[in-house]
């Protein structure tokens, strides 16, 4: 049960991810029958909302999660829960532009 | 756990989230301008090149996206019209069928009174077409696709010519990537010329949006395009990475192939020509034609040579579809 508790961050993590990536999807196919002109930024709006609604979410889940850390474990946990949260960062090493 | 690391902690917490936060978001802004442009308005018809024409529209290939083009007879020597030869010709990126930048219109003309039907068209999101997001070639293939099969099934605007026999195939820049996907898949397409073609196209986006600038932002380091391409693929199903006509283009021989760039040509570097070069002549029974113009810019071959231009490729299409019937 602890070990759950401690998982919470990375499981919210990756269970926002997964949500926000769905509603996207949702967002695209119902506003695609209005045209791309009512697409486009329909679906931008929905995930960078998404994306700064989930940021509050996580805060608040991260700093219960701290508060709470009791263990060697638990810490580890959550610095592996804010690798994951820096892992798009990474993005940034497969840059191969054209000379 | 101590207070020191509990505040180490939350540091690398509120440090990861925030640089992840400003880096996804504005990389997905930047997928959001990448996919689009505001069309540009056809100003000059063929009528400018006293060609006779028909406007004509039709469906993309699996996806039906409303494509818009002018279907113009070829003009043999005697005066008569003939679509018995047909060139799908495919303009470049944030352009239109019109295409002033390279003179494609004026490309056309010349096609056609050299006796090759031209049906050229705006692909989708640009000219007249349906508006959609820009891909680079990877969802506008089936754009080419449609053209042939409107060609060859579609109603035929000048019924008294009939249908055509061969359909060959020109395109500039991403047209010309465009159309190298397209006859990798379809047959019919049965000779290509490629003037500008691009191997990849993520090497070249990744260099333009390092170029862009973006309100209130400003100019954008090009550590952001990775993330903007990947967002584009996830927020509008765009995947640029299969914009990639060397994979394919092997997959054109035996049919004749005439694959043009100009030396000095810094939007599409010439290490592009060669990859695809070297790609095409791989294949059994390759049919690869080259012509390097010397210190043509990005799509200027045409603009630079006029004449040889045109009659290079006028002999490569005669040799490759047969005289008109």
């Amino acid at each position: 049960m602890r070990g759950v508790r401690a998982a919470q961050p990375i499981l919210v993590l990756i269970a926002l991810v997964a949500l926000l990536a769905g509603l996207t999807v949702i967002a695209r196919e119902i506003s695609a029958r209005a045209g791309f002109l009512v697409e486009r930024p329909i679906v931008l709006f929905v995930w960078l909302g998404g994306l700064l609604i989930a940021s509050v979410v996580f805060a608040w889940v991260v700093r219960r999660s701290i508060r709470r850390a009791d263990s060697t474990f638990s810490g580890l946990l959550l610095v592996a829960t804010a690798l994951a949260l820096a892992s798009p960062l990474a993005l940034m090493l497969l840059q191969h532009p054209a000379p | 756990m101590g207070m020191a690391w509990r505040r180490t902690v939350a540091g690398l917490m509120i440090l990861a989230g925030l640089l992840t936060l400003g880096y996804v978001g504005i990389s997905s802004y930047i997928a959001e301008q990448l996919v689009y442009e505001a069309p540009k308005a056809i100003v000059k018809t063929p009528a400018s090149q006293s060609l006779r024409f028909a406007n004509v529209s039709f469906p993309s290939r699996n996806d039906g996206i409303g494509l818009k083009g002018w279907l113009i007879p070829g003009v043999l020597p005697d005066g008569r019209l003939t679509v018995d030869r047909v060139i799908v010709v495919v303009h470049g990126t944030r352009t239109n069928r019109e295409s002033p930048g390279d003179h494609l219109l004026e490309l056309t003309g010349e096609l056609a009174r050299h006796g090759f039907g031209v049906l050229s068209f705006d692909m989708r999101g640009m000219g007249e077409s349906t508006p959609a997001p820009l891909s680079m070639g990877a969802l506008e293939q089936r754009d080419v696709l449609g053209a042939v099969d409107f060609l060859r099934n579609g109603t035929p605007p000048f019924p008294e010519l009939g249908r055509p026999r061969i359909i060959g195939g020109l395109g500039i820049s991403m047209g010309a990537s465009t159309l190298l996907l397209a006859a990798a898949r379809e047959p019919a397409i049965a000779a290509v010329v490629s003037d500008s073609a691009y191997a990849e196209v993520v090497p070249l986006l990744e260099r333009e949006v390092a170029k862009r600038s973006i309100a209130p932002v400003g100019r954008v380091p090009g550590v952001f395009a990775p993330a903007a391409l990947v967002m584009a693929r996830l927020l509008y199903g765009v995947d640029f990475f299969a914009a990639r006509p060397v994979s394919t283009i092997a997959r054109i021989a035996p049919r004749p192939l005439l694959l043009i760039h100009g030396t000095a040509d810094d939007y599409v570097p010439f290490a592009n020509f060669r990859q695809l070069n070297a790609a095409a002549t791989s294949a059994p029974g390759a049919n690869v034609t080259t012509w390097i113009v010397p210190n043509a810019r990005h799509a200027q071959a045409f603009k630079k040579t006029g004449v040889e231009y045109v009659t290079r490729v006028v002999a490569f299409f005669d040799a490759a579809l047969g005289a008109a019937g």
